[in-house]
């Protein structure tokens, strides 16, 4: 059986947001769409998006990592969303294993925004339809493309190729050799989800900077002496070096 | 960081992922500053003073500020409305810095590249502080009055569903 998925590697994603701007692009004018824009050109403006990326710090100066974390539907192989549905409206594939709603049938209850432990539904207040990442069905199985269009939007979007699809229940696919190669992890598999979308964790990288580096000679804090905990007050290497 | 110098503040989509920006401070720097994260503070050079919202973040150097610029606009400005996040919680830094510096010998040198020209933004030392309770939570320095519409320009719509081929989301009749 077929399912279908997005490998994101967070080593290489910088959070251009290509990827969310695209995945609107081809959404909003497709089958899924329109996708609203709420006070487009006012006071704090809000709309639908499938895709969307956090960013958040992990540790403390000076071994900082800024992570970009790209999220969408997780097409989890077995999805919370759908039993929950009273109307049949959110329903998983067979053939292809994504997640879809039915824009016919849902009435906009929210029991499957509910249920979704990762957030990755999007309430459209326009159309009061509850929608999320298709994985562009509508163009990955279009025979009109040539073959290396058939894939999301965002996957074609990503400047540095952060994102692969591909069939995960296939061994020797792309995503599933990346999976296996690489660490890749689902998110939260406690909720037994079996998130189908994977990632691709970050991988340590000797800079080579030292301490003395990020704390420079003619820092101004330095120079009062109201540096906070004035970790290192000799002089850096680069105040020898120049 | 996604952001990138003015932002395309026009462009609806942008605005959602960026509308306004934060003075990025290190969190021992802020914490011994009094300043709390999300919270409104002065930045000061000796040029000028500007009231902005902090970010606190360890991808920073203690002692060090920076944001990204240029996403503050005033009120009105690219047809946003008056109360655009753009104009109330976003800010400008070169209020704290200046088009010539003193050269040594008396007068003033251009504040740019000596080589290139390009504008070079030298490093300015600025001293922060938190704005008082008391302060309205907005940025300074704001527009005295929000820019009027140019003639010939229409208002600005209040919802968005763009589909391709259908215009601002409304369908006219008898067109595909």
């Amino acid at each position: 059986m077929t399912q279908l998925a997005l490998v994101i590697d967070l080593n290489v994603c910088v959070g251009c947001h290509a990827c969310v701007t695209s995945c609107k692009q081809w959404n909003t004018s497709g089958a899924a769409g329109p996708l609203v824009d709420d006070r487009p050109y006012g006071a704090d403006p809000t709309g639908t998006f499938f895709n969307r990326v956090q960013i958040f710090e992990v540790g403390a100066h000076p071994n900082t990592q800024t992570v970009h974390f790209p999220k969408s539907c997780l097409h989890c192989e077995d999805p919370p969303c759908v039993p929950v549905c009273p109307t049949g409206a959110s329903y998983k594939r067979a053939e292809d294993g994504i997640v879809l709603v039915d824009a016919d049938k849902c009435i906009g209850c929210k029991y499957c925004a509910w249920a979704c432990p990762y957030r990755a539904r999007e309430m459209d207040d326009e159309r009061k339809v509850m929608s999320k990442c298709t994985l562009c069905v509508d163009r990955i199985h279009d025979q009109d493309l040539p073959p290396s269009e058939r894939k999301p939007a965002c996957v074609l979007a990503c400047p540095p190729n952060a994102r692969l699809f591909g069939d995960v229940h296939d061994p020797d696919s792309e995503v599933s050799v990346a999976i296996r190669d690489r660490g890749g992890y689902a998110l939260m598999p406690e909720w037994n989800t079996h998130p189908a979308n994977h990632y691709l964790p970050r991988r340590r990288t000797d800079m080579g900077v030292h301490v003395e580096d990020l704390v420079r000679v003619d820092n101004p804090l330095k120079i009062d002496g109201k540096q906070p905990g004035t970790p290192y007050l000799g002089g850096g290497r680069e105040d020898y070096a120049t | 960081m996604a952001m990138y110098h003015s932002w395309d503040s026009q462009n609806a989509w942008l605005r959602q992922i960026h509308a306004h920006n934060f003075l990025f401070v290190n969190t021992a720097t802020a914490l011994a500053a009094g300043v709390a994260d999300g919270g409104w503070m002065w930045v000061e050079s000796p040029w000028g003073k500007v009231r902005c919202l902090c970010r606190t973040s360890e991808a920073v150097e203690p002692g060090t500020v920076w944001t990204w610029n240029a996403i503050g606009k005033a009120a009105g400005a690219w047809n946003l409305a008056p109360d655009a996040n753009e104009s109330r919680k976003g800010f400008l830094l070169n209020h704290l810095i200046r088009e010539e510096l003193p050269a040594a010998g008396g007068g003033t040198v251009s504040n740019s590249d000596p080589i290139t020209g390009q504008a070079a933004w030298y490093d300015v030392r600025v001293r922060i502080y938190p704005a008082g309770p008391e302060e309205q939570p907005i940025s300074w320095p704001q527009a005295t009055a929000a820019m009027a519409m140019v003639p010939g320009m229409a208002a600005a719509p209040k919802r968005r569903s763009w589909m391709a081929g259908l215009g601002l989301g409304k369908f006219k009749e008898g067109k595909p």
